[in-house]
């Protein structure tokens, strides 16, 4: 490969970029497969109660094997995911993960929750725009979320209105611009 | 203001980030009232290297890679945690052999991480003797790893779809006299350290954080247990093949420091057994799955969750359809357990600071990814 690529250092082959799409030899790319979403019957019975609670709120719902999602709007966030806390047959009483997806158009956040005692898990999903990524916070109903949101704060720009605290967790004070997105550049930098 | 005019300010001392006890590049600036500790702000970051923007740019194969170096004492529990994330994804089925393998080594790497924190937090609390031995003890663990999968901590051994190569000949043989001697180690540890007067002076009531705060703060692993939670992702949702092996899941009871400490020594007991029964039980046959080599999972996400030494590990694997993953996120269980922090410092002694931070054995490459 060094011998082809004068410009790329055999050495560092790893660490580059791969060539550019346009001076790859055309090649046929195998056609993209969706992933069929099936709950078993452990997420059949929390997708229930789900949505007896989420009826009102839900855009769209889905789920794969114990943890089913369902979309709703960033506003009805709040109210919904501490309906999920307090019901007595789901008890989501864990924030388990709080995670960004950039899909350059929209934000997605996808809250995990998880029943401790009671083995429900489900997942919140909510769209927020790129260009205007305002959610509202959950710090009121876990601890666990003010952590989360600062991370995505920093890697994402999302931010989160209710959350007066969103000093940069992972990144240091004064960095420019938000590494988790997708138009961050990665591999832009000068070898020496 | 008092009545006499004068004004009490809170002291503020700062903790690292180059600090022998906090076990890596972590900062906490303490504020101080007298003896006892009235807030504190922790700083992480020192070690953000952007593992989840740069497995977005390697192959799915590659990314294993990555995952070990997030917790570098239980490497291959992380690489499980990818392997299993990508493989529901795929929905390939890994031969039983594999998954023994798998969780064999995940057990005895388990064994491995505990002894590492029942040295080095022995140390913290100011008892020298300890982590000699329990060095001595994780260091046939790491030999036996070098023998299996050809490096002692980064060993980029499981794959999707299986393990990288099958276990060497000798390889029962040398388990079991493993078992022996781990079993007579971490007991040797534990006679000299457990109900030592010292020691329980030093961290029997200290940092105590009860179940209700520990649930709210995403507490994990053995600081959610030693609350007196019996959480634990194998038993709760069994993944490979836990749910055929018999183990306990040990509590504490008042969620102090030494709680949290104790749960995870008989952790090591019931990691043995676990290996026992594994080593029993392990079929003949293949070690990987059929399939191809550039792995491309279809279009779509999936979120598991298992069990680290330090908690419950979870990845949220988004894939386009392409041979790179769009978006990995990992939810390091180190990461939440230090939300914990502020709640167990909160009105604790300045002294007892280090051995608060210590009892929840974080790892900075986890936390800050």
């Amino acid at each position: 490969m060094a011998e082809q690529n004068p410009e790329q250092p055999a050495g560092n082959a790893a660490a580059q970029p791969s060539e550019p799409a346009e001076a790859r030899p055309a090649r046929r790319e195998p056609a993209v497969q969706i992933a069929e979403e099936v709950l078993n019957e452990r997420g059949e019975r929390t997708a229930t109660h789900l949505e007896r609670i989420a009826s009102d709120a839900a855009i769209e719902s889905g789920g794969r094997d114990e943890m089913p999602w369902v979309r709703v709007e960033p506003d009805r966030l709040p109210a919904l995911a501490r309906r999920c806390r307090d019901d007595a047959v789901l008890k989501a009483d864990m924030l388990h993960c709080l995670l960004a997806v950039d899909y350059v158009d929209h934000i997605e956040l996808d809250y995990v929750l998880f029943g401790v005692g009671s083995g429900h898990r489900l997942l919140l999903k909510t769209s927020v725009p790129a260009d205007n990524p305002v959610a509202p916070t959950l710090t009121h109903l876990w601890e666990a979320a003010a952590w989360y949101e600062r991370e995505a704060h920093d890697l994402f720009g999302v931010t989160f209105e209710g959350n007066d605290d969103l000093e940069p967790l992972l990144l240091f004070e004064g960095f420019e611009g938000h590494p988790g997105l997708k138009s961050f550049p990665l591999h832009e930098y000068d070898e020496w | 203001m008092d009545a006499r005019g004068t004004e009490t300010v809170d002291m503020m001392l700062n903790m690292g980030p180059q600090h022998p006890a906090t076990h890596g590049v972590f900062r906490m600036v303490l504020s101080i009232d007298g003896e006892r500790v009235a807030s504190v702000r922790p700083h992480i970051g020192y070690l953000h290297r952007g593992s989840e923007k740069l497995s977005e740019n390697e192959s799915y194969g590659q990314v294993v890679t990555l995952f070990d170096r997030l917790d570098y004492v239980s490497n291959l529990n992380n690489e499980l945690a990818f392997v299993l994330a990508a493989e529901r994804l795929m929905g390939i089925e890994v031969p039983e052999r594999a998954q023994y393998i798998r969780v064999l080594l995940c057990e005895l790497n388990r064994v491995a991480s505990h002894l590492l924190f029942i040295g080095t937090y022995a140390l913290d609390v100011g008892a020298m003797t300890p982590v000699m031995y329990t060095f001595r003890e994780r260091e046939r663990i790491e030999n036996l790893f070098e023998h299996v999968t050809g490096a002692r901590m980064m060993h980029n051994y499981f794959r999707i779809g299986g393990v990288k190569e099958d276990l060497p000949d000798d390889f029962a043989a040398r388990v079991r006299a493993l078992v022996g001697e781990l079993h007579k180690g971490v007991e040797e540890t534990d006679r000299l350290l457990t109900f030592n007067e010292v020691y329980l002076a030093r961290t029997r009531g200290i940092g105590v954080i009860d179940a209700r705060t520990a649930i709210s703060c995403g507490l994990t692993g053995p600081c959610l247990r030693g609350s007196g939670i019996a959480y634990d992702a194998r038993k709760d949702d069994p993944y490979e093949v836990y749910d055929r092996l018999d183990f306990d899941v040990p509590i504490g009871e008042f969620g102090d420091c030494w709680d949290r400490y104790w749960v995870r020594v008989r952790e090591c007991y019931e990691s043995l057994r676990i290996v026992e029964q594994a080593l029993e039980q392990m079929p003949e046959g293949e070690t990987m799955a059929p399939g191809r080599r550039i792995v491309r999972p279809p279009k779509g996400e999936a979120y598991v969750h298992c069990e680290n030494p330090r908690g419950d590990i979870g990845v949220f694997l988004v894939s386009d359809g392409s041979d790179k993953p769009y978006r990995v996120k990992v939810r390091p269980p180190s990461f939440c357990n230090l939300v914990g922090l502020e709640p167990m410092l909160k009105d604790a002694y300045v002294s007892d600071a280090v051995a608060i931070l210590g009892s929840l054995d974080i790892v900075l490459g986890e936390v800050d990814r």
